[in-house]
């Protein structure tokens, strides 16, 4: 057996390591490291606790907003308010526009690059896949930036600026839209969905939202979605048979996206896919192992847990703690989220493996991108001009929250304690910390370290282009992982 | 002798037409300041110098610096500067990956010794002998030093390379330090924010590679052409602020009238940066024109002068007139004393417009 270190990575945001032990040319196992740590939770403790509200965005450039929100949402419990309902709206178009933004960098710059690699060069997919996807010099990459661009001034007219908006508060959004501006966000999204008719799907988005089998999927991809940039991906998934790498069999858990009066656009739940069976969530079920991280042993239970680096701890490997729901390890992100909200597409591909990979996870990813862009469309046409934005939220000095939210990337927790107006505590679980877990006390891999084994490195060692598709099918954030 | 490479030559090589190099080279002369000759001088300098290869490197951060910067307004402006900064080593979009990538920094370090630029997102902690930022196995601190060694100069992006930024404040467990603590001996300019403004990052990256040198800076290391004013001088609810017309709570009649926000908290009237004039996201807006007081992202140390949400309790409605030196006054304590000195030249400045307004 031998052991390979892989990293650093690139197009990943923050650093990344990932130790390999190899027999038979394959994955047996894995270890992920994550290499960075700043201490978000030590230095929020014994602020004022709105602060949280510009502090906690920092954890990441990326996903900036999902932190915002669900700082706000931990604040929003522990002050027992409501938001005004342009509010919600405000901040689910806000939340979208990264999300979105999210889904297609991590597409286009972060993922199908690799099949340019020369690795692949004589495939009869190859040529095509480098013209198109080669980082920085396929032509995919000038049109995604550009519609990117102008997706993101959404953030710019309801937040003042992104990446680290500042306007999302526990009692709404401080932006009251006016009429020129609802007007141009209500633009900005339609362009938006043109981008993706266009461009990804080659087809109105009514088209990729109806698929519900496999079967369907392969006649669209041969169909009316030949010519896009989705049917490019399932093409080569299925010349590599992507659907039997980075397999995985935890359970896929979401805590449900985009809330409003209505309840959420995307419910919340655990779903198994070994059982193929749905449960509701019990957030209260969450517990972090540190036993294999560079932390100090504290509490498990998230709103009573310390955050204390400890770098020479034997058998440590990682910053990241090892989140487990009932126990175990759970996948998060687009795939869980669209699994637990019963998209038949998704639950299908998850039935035929038993699990989710690859090809899944980056399926799911754009079937939501489809999904949210249709919605934003018309939750930019919902706000309502003269109705309230924000309601003054009264500040209670002491007390406990939790701030629940969906990132593009997965679930993503705020487990807030404050006393006297101050900060008492912080405990934050991102969506990497869950996939990218690292062991637990007894031993358990968590979801990354598990998709890895058996990945084939057809005699390319380290620099295997499978292992890649593996990490990356994940989305990593290693800056949110361990914060 | 062999031909140099100019920068000209390799954007052409990547289909950028002659017309939409000329747009780039105006679009940039005018962000830059430099008039209508501007433009011509930048042309000439990438038509004919050598190109400086620019590596983009990762410490301690959250990479809101890189994606400030990948989606700079005009869209040209964005390929350009980044088909300058990817041509050679850049942690977030590049192709190359681990051994592949690390020899590139070699060869760049060997064959442009003395003339590539290294910017920096990020810092490096040197806590627990650098532990908390590991790059290819080796404290990022190391490679920083060892990338500065042969650098012409170095760009400090954002809040966490010049000042320490969020992982910097109370208590920094990580000892998170700026860069020029660490690097001593290679001319630095700092470009805070948090993130900084894209059009500045492109402004700043384009006057470098085009000039070889450095753009005036303030005593503080950053170019005065982005950060010698403050958002007070340049912001649109700067009225209201001499007014006396103040935001109460978020979203209320005064907000919606588009009312200062000093009174939430913002720190607009101490903070040095080009938010109020370039503005975000293509122009579009920036943090007030969104409801939201500036918390200062730009200033040294600005994470530990909160609390940003602090209303200031001791000012209560009051005439038209007089109140914003009073409220200069009543907020000294909680944003610093270049607010006196602001309120009393507000103040003297009414004085002589009303005795003018007398007289005539």
């Amino acid at each position: 057996m031998t052991r390979l270190l892989v990293g650093p990575f690139n197009r990943v945001e923050g650093d990344l390591e990932v130790s390999l032990d190899i027999e038979d040319d394959a994955v047996a196992s894995a270890r992920v490291t994550t290499p960075l740590y700043r201490g978000f939770e030590q230095i929020l403790v014994g602020r004022p606790m709105a602060d949280a509200l510009a502090i906690a965005p920092r954890i990441c450039g990326i996903c900036s907003v999902s932190q915002s929100m669900a700082a706000a949402a931990a604040l929003r419990a522990l002050y027992g308010v409501a938001r005004a309902p342009n509010g919600v709206v405000a901040a689910n178009l806000a939340h979208a526009a990264e999300n979105m933004a999210d889904h297609l960098t991590h597409f286009y710059i972060f993922f199908m690059p690799d099949f340019a690699r020369a690795q692949y060069a004589g495939r009869s997919w190859h040529e095509a896949a480098r013209r198109r996807f080669k980082a920085i010099e396929g032509a995919a990459a000038n049109e995604v930036l550009q519609a990117r661009r102008r997706l993101l001034e959404i953030m710019g007219i309801l937040a003042g600026k992104w990446p680290h908006s500042l306007a999302f508060q526990p009692g709404g959004t401080t932006c009251a839209v006016d009429l020129g501006q609802k007007a141009q966000l209500v633009a900005i999204a339609r362009d938006f969905r043109r981008f993706l008719e266009a461009i990804v799907f080659t087809a109105p988005l009514a088209v990729p939202l109806g698929l519900r089998t496999p079967e369907e999927l392969e006649r669209y991809c041969e169909g009316k979605g030949a010519d896009g940039d989705f049917a490019a991906f399932c093409r080569i998934a299925r010349a590599l048979d992507l659907e039997n790498l980075g397999r995985a069999a935890n359970p896929l858990m979401s805590y449900g996206a985009y809330r409003g009066e209505a309840g959420a656009f995307l419910n919340a739940g655990v779903f198994d896919p070994i059982a193929s069976a749905l449960s509701p969530l019990d957030a209260r079920a969450i517990r972090e192992d540190v036993s294999h991280a560079y932390m100090r042993d504290g509490p498990e239970e998230p709103s009573l847990a310390r955050t204390e680096p400890y770098v020479d701890k034997p058998d440590a490997y990682s910053f990241a703690k090892a989140p487990r729901l009932h126990g175990r390890p759970a996948e998060v992100g687009a795939v869980a989220r669209l699994a637990v909200h019963g998209h038949p597409l998704v639950r299908a591909l998850l039935e035929r493996s038993r699990g989710s990979n690859v090809f899944v996870r980056v399926v799911a990813r754009l079937i939501e991108l489809a999904m949210v862009a249709e919605a934003a469309e018309g939750w930019a046409k919902a706000l309502a001009l003269n109705e309230p934005f924000c309601v003054v939220a009264p500040h209670d000095e002491d007390g406990d929250g939790v701030g629940l939210v969906e990132a593009a990337r997965g679930s993503l927790g705020h487990w807030l304690g404050a006393q006297k107006g101050k900060i008492r505590s912080y405990q934050i679980i991102a969506p990497t910390t869950w996939n990218f877990s690292p062991r637990d006390a007894s031993g358990v891999a968590g979801p990354v370290e598990q998709a890895l084994v058996g990945a084939p490195l057809e005699g390319h060692g380290a620099g295997a282009a499978s292992v890649q598709h593996v990490i990356r099918s994940f989305d990593p954030c290693m800056v949110c992982t361990a914060h | 002798m062999a031909a140099i490479e100019t920068f000209y030559d390799v954007i052409r090589r990547q289909g950028v037409t002659r017309r939409s190099f000329t747009k780039f080279c105006s679009l940039t002369a005018a962000s830059l300041g430099m008039g209508p000759i501007g433009a011509a001088k930048i042309a000439n300098a990438l038509e004919t110098k050598e190109r400086t290869p620019v590596i983009w490197m990762h410490g301690l951060e959250c990479t809101c610096c890189s994606e400030s910067f990948i989606r700079s307004a005009h869209p040209l402006v964005k390929d350009v500067v980044l088909s300058m900064i990817s041509l050679d080593y850049d942690d977030t979009i590049m192709a190359a990956a681990g051994h592949q990538a690390e020899a590139i920094l070699q060869e760049t370090k060997e064959k442009y010794k003395g003339k590539y630029i290294l910017a920096v997102e990020g810092n490096p902690p040197l806590n627990e002998g650098g532990m908390f930022c590991i790059d290819g196995g080796k404290p990022f601190v190391e490679k920083l030093k060892w990338m500065a060694e042969d650098a012409m100069a170095i760009i400090a992006w954002g809040a966490c390379a010049s000042w320490g930024c969020v992982q910097a404040a109370k208590p920094n467990p990580t000892q998170a330090t700026p860069i020029d603590k660490v690097i001593h001996d290679k001319p630095i300019i700092k470009v805070p924010g948090c993130p900084p403004i894209a059009e500045v990052m492109t402004g700043v990256v384009t006057y470098i590679t085009t000039f070889g040198r450095l753009p005036e800076l303030d005593r503080q290391g950053r170019p005065n052409m982005f950060y010698s004013q403050r958002i007070h001088d340049k912001c649109y609810r700067r009225p209201h602020f001499d007014a006396g017309q103040f935001v109460e709570q978020w979203d209320d009649e005064s907000a919606r009238k588009g009312h200062c926000l000093y009174k939430m908290g913002c720190k607009g009237p101490t903070t040095y940066n080009a938010c109020s004039t370039v503005r975000w996201n293509g122009g579009v807006s920036f943090p007030i024109q969104s409801g939201h007081g500036c918390i200062g992202c730009s200033e040294e140390g600005f994470w530990d002068k909160g609390p940003f949400y602090e209303r200031l309790t001791n000012i209560h409605q009051f005439g038209v007139e007089k109140n914003a030196d009073e409220i200069g006054l009543a907020a000294a304590g909680l944003v610093g004393a270049a607010v006196v000195t602001h309120a009393a030249a507000t103040a003297v400045k009414r004085i002589v417009s009303k005795n003018n307004d007398h007289s005539a």
